[in-house]
């Protein structure tokens, strides 16, 4: 019997090339003719474009073209809705997406007004300052709750007001619980944006090859499927005739989604006008203004609560910025409402957002995707309700915990895929016993903090729990190939950016046909080699796409069987696949290897017989009517200078249940990524803007990320509930690591200076912010 | 941003006003000033260079356009200055009181909107080079004042 491949922590196929530097990023890619792409971007938050002036640009040595709006003649459209909202009854929702380059009005900083073909991206460059753009600034729409109120400038001018949606969800009935209720916390929670900060920007190479009539993109996208269909569709040529390739990216995060951005589009036509390939790679600057970001959020949220305890209900009111224009539909805000709900059981909720345009750069999902509002609403409202009760932080938790026994449970909302929210399966409470457990928290609060507290420490603990909507559909395909060689190729739609496709993908095949992981080569996000499904996002990648690759498997361990049974005229029920071979059971030498076996397959003489296919290959595909829902707790352990408002992080520890896990190393690589962002997020990134819409701080001078000091080790532990949605069992684990986050840092924080009325209620606390917040509850 | 603050001439009212209108003096005491000339009665066009923390020697078309100009004592101005790397618009004004000794009290304030990349990434200097660039502008009028102030006795 072969030994399981699955679960095992293999080392990585791809990091030899990765590590070597041979691995090829959009930039590496050089062609001959090349030219290269900068765009003028609007240093206006909010204006009218009055006139742009582009004649010195256009005389410029050196400048092969310069397109303005109305220079793309039909081409200029907005870009397609990427995401139609879910049909919730009631639903309110203005669509308006970006024109590739702005006409007549810009709506935020960074907004592309024209587009520069040049030699060199430093002539690019120099022919931008021959621009001259005539804009007359309106006011900008900046403030959430003021770009509501009457009179505020409109965003969109064709709307009566900045709101872009409105949506409201129900279960049960809120009223009827806050009037049983022993205990009611209201309050008022704020969640702002950072970056994605991937460290490869974005970037774009388009060539058209016009003997052939071909177009070959290269692109930092993760769903390189949708963007070429989307491209065919809009320049008029056959989805056959365009490739697109998005090789190794350095990070996606969400902001490399299927967007359609203008770069995305105006490089592939520009190459068609002009005949040459181009070059377009977003610099560091250009990507705090060019790229989408997120989590601009205000909550105004209840929890109604018995005496002991127990979750009545949760009413929440919230704002979302979605910057200067909503091409992502509600996912975010959805993700937001329908995570707040978490593990627990909360019988009745009302949930109602309004989706805000403002003249700041567009929002769409990072990393999370709203998951984090949500988390962070439910698990302060019950730190605080804990407080108010008298009871163990921990003790509450375990208190409004669903069950094991309560699975499939149906929270009777929608879920952002349009289908409802019904987890599949799940195990809280040992999860969170675990967690507490393993940081030690009962002794720390029978003994341990007080003794710190003695020697003048300020030390606290934080555990939060979540859950992660992972692995949605609609589907994802593979195919998979037993060469001659004996090895194994598996072809995927999805893009990859980092997150080990090359060894999953590789270890679900290897552990059906029983080959060596290193001998399956796996190939992704190149529609020349699949040109089914739909992308890198929601943590979906292992789970749809490995589950497409299983199926594949199985389906070529079928044909495999078959054909040896034959050859070696033998019943299939007694051949065994390992070692790269077909082994006939009970008998070492008796067998015949897979490629000598994928030669049979593909006769040069003979014929193959009716009803069979050439080779040992087949294509499958994997669509799951819902997404499957992974959990966990993060519990961290802080330590404050109340003075300095410097936080050290003494131990972060997660335990994650993503159901059968493929590798448990690049599950955790995904944990460790994950917090870090998370870290980041919670104490250190914050997009500052003045109040006309001006980003303050556009370098990592300036925005903070995390750096090596400030993340500690991660301590990682798993649980293993498998989903009932899929064969292997699959959870999706991208985004846990970043989701609960701002609401363990904010309980660890407060529980560290407990005593000095402490209540955190707003993500990011910077150092500065934190410094204030102490200063403000020591003022008698 | 916001800036403002007093400083006091050691020279008759009417010699500063004088100054203050005259592009030739003025580009002369603006730091990075490369050309400044007067386009009409109330308009001053010209270049200036101005480098803020990384943003180095960025180079900003600028106009400034006088206003309520009630001589000697006061006038507004608005400033509107472009650049490849941002922009600057805003509005000042400044009051001339007589000190005694023929000294001049000047109070100014300016309520500036800085924007582009020179905003973004010079954001933390910005107000500190604003301050020094107008330091280092009235120290050099003074001087100028002092030279005409003598010249004249």
């Amino acid at each position: 019997m072969a030994t399981p491949v699955i679960g095992r922590r293999v080392l990585r196929n791809e990091d030899a090339r990765l590590l070597t530097g041979r691995a090829l990023f959009v930039d590496d890619v050089q062609l001959p003719g090349m030219l290269h792409v900068a765009f003028l971007r609007s240093d206006f938050a909010h204006g009218r474009l009055k006139r742009l002036d582009v004649s010195a640009a256009r005389a410029r040595p050196g400048v092969v073209a310069v397109y303005e709006s109305a220079d793309l003649g039909d081409y200029s459209k907005p870009a397609p809705l990427l995401v139609n909202p879910p049909p919730i009854p009631g639903h309110v929702f203005h669509a308006c997406t970006p024109l590739p380059l702005a006409k007549d009005k810009v709506r935020f900083v960074g907004e592309p007004m024209a587009m520069i073909v040049a030699e060199s991206r430093y002539l690019a460059e120099d022919a931008l300052r021959d621009c001259v753009a005539d804009i007359e600034p309106i006011d900008a729409v900046i403030d959430l709750e003021a770009a509501l109120a009457p009179g505020a400038p409109l965003v969109h001018e064709h709307l009566t007001s900045n709101a872009a949606a409105h949506v409201l969800q129900r279960k049960g009935n809120y009223q009827q619980a806050r009037q049983a209720a022993d205990l009611l916390v209201k309050r008022r929670f704020l969640y702002d944006r950072g970056v994605a900060a991937a460290l490869e920007n974005r970037a774009v190479v388009a060539r058209w090859e016009p003997r052939a009539e071909e177009l070959t993109i290269w692109d930092t996208t993760q769903a390189p499927i949708p963007i070429r269909n989307g491209l065919a569709r809009m320049l008029g040529l056959l989805e056959s005739q365009v490739q697109v390739i998005a090789p190794f990216v350095g990070g996606g995060f969400g902001p490399k989604i299927m967007m359609f951005y203008p770069e995305e589009l105006l490089l592939p036509w520009a190459s068609m006008q002009l005949r040459r390939p181009l070059k377009w790679a977003e610099d560091r600057q250009e990507n705090f203004y060019a790229t989408t970001q997120e989590r601009g959020q205000v909550h105004d949220a209840e929890m109604a609560l018995t005496r002991d305890g127990r979750v009545l209900g949760v009413h929440d009111v919230f704002l979302c910025d979605t910057g200067a224009y909503d091409p992502y539909g509600l996912t975010i805000p959805i993700n937001s409402q329908c995570t707040l709900l978490g593990p627990y059981d909360i019988p009745n909720y009302e949930s109602e957002f309004t989706s805000v345009f403002t003249n700041r750069p567009i929002v769409t999902p990072v990393r999370g995707a709203g998951r984090q509002h949500g988390v962070f609403v439910s698990e302060r409202l019950l730190d605080i309700a804990a407080k108010e009760l008298g009871i163990d932080l921990v003790e509450i938790r375990k208190r409004n915990l669903l069950g094991p026994d309560r699975f499939p449970h149906n929270h009777e909302i929608m879920f952002q895929d349009s289908a409802p929210l019904i987890y599949d399966s799940g195990n809280y409470l040992p999860t969170l016993e675990h967690a507490a457990r393993a940081i030690g928290y009962d002794d720390f609060r029978r003994t341990e903090q007080a003794r710190l507290r003695a020697e003048g420490k300020h030390v606290g603990i934080g555990i939060a729990c979540y859950v992660e909507g992972t692995g949605i559909g609609p589907y994802e395909g593979a195919r998979v190939t037993v060469e001659p060689s004996g090895k194994v190729r598996v072809a995927t739609g999805v893009g990859t950016q980092g997150q080990g496709h090359f060894t999953v993908f590789a270890q679900v095949v290897a552990e059906v046909l029983g080959v060596a992981v290193e001998d399956v080569r796996v190939v992704t996000g190149d529609t020349r080699e699949f040109h089914w499904g739909t992308g890198t996002f929601a943590s979906r990648g292992a789970v749809v796409a490995g589950s497409a690759c299983h199926a594949a498997a199985m389906s070529v361990r079928g044909k495999i069987l078959d054909l040896a049974s034959s050859v070696l005229r033998v019943a299939p029920d007694r051949l065994e696949l390992a070692g790269g071979r077909v082994r006939v059971s009970g008998s070492d030498d008796a067998g015949i290897g897979l490629g000598e076996l994928s030669g049979k397959a593909n006769p040069l003489r003979g014929a193959v017989r009716p009803g069979t296919e050439p080779g040992l290959e087949s294509t499958a595909y994997f669509g799951p009517d819902r997404g499957s829902t992974a959990s966990g707790v993060h519990a961290i352990m802080v330590e404050v200078d109340p003075e300095t408002a410097a936080v050290a992080i003494k131990r972060y520890l997660v335990v994650h249940d993503c159901g059968t896990m493929i590798n448990p190393l690049l599950v955790e690589g995904q944990i460790h990524g994950g917090v870090a962002h998370g870290i980041g997020n919670a104490f250190y990134e914050q997009l500052v803007y003045d109040e006309q819409g001006q980003l303050l701080n556009a370098s990592f001078m300036d925005y903070l990320l995390p750096t090596a000091t400030d993340v500690p080790p991660i301590e990682a532990a798993h649980r293993e509930t498998p989903s009932p949605f899929n064969a292997l069992g699959l959870k999706g684990v991208g985004e846990a690591g970043c989701i609960p986050s701002g609401a363990v840092f904010a309980q660890a924080v407060e529980d560290a200076l407990s005593g000095y009325g402490l209540e955190i209620r707003e993500i990011p606390l910077s150092p500065n912010r934190l410094f204030e917040l102490i200063e403000r509850a020591r003022r008698p | 941003m916001t800036l403002g603050g007093t400083f006091t001439f050691a020279g008759p009212r009417p010699l500063v006003w004088d100054l203050l209108q005259d592009p030739a003096v003025l580009a002369k005491a603006l730091p990075g000033t490369k050309t400044l000339t007067r386009t009409g009665d109330d308009k001053f066009e010209g270049t200036m260079k101005v480098s803020v923390g990384p943003v180095t020697a960025a180079e900003f078309a600028v106009t400034v356009t006088l206003e309520n100009r009630v001589a000697p004592a006061s006038f507004a101005m608005q400033i509107d200055g472009k650049g490849a790397i941002g922009f600057t618009r805003g509005t000042a004004t400044v009051d001339l009181q007589e000190q005694p000794e023929s000294a001049t009290l000047m109070t100014y304030s300016a309520d500036v909107l800085v924007g582009g990349r020179i905003a973004a990434v010079g954001q933390r200097l910005i107000e500190s080079v604003a301050k020094m660039m107008i330091r280092q502008a009235l120290d050099a009028l003074n001087k100028e004042l002092q030279s005409r102030v003598q010249g004249g006795a």
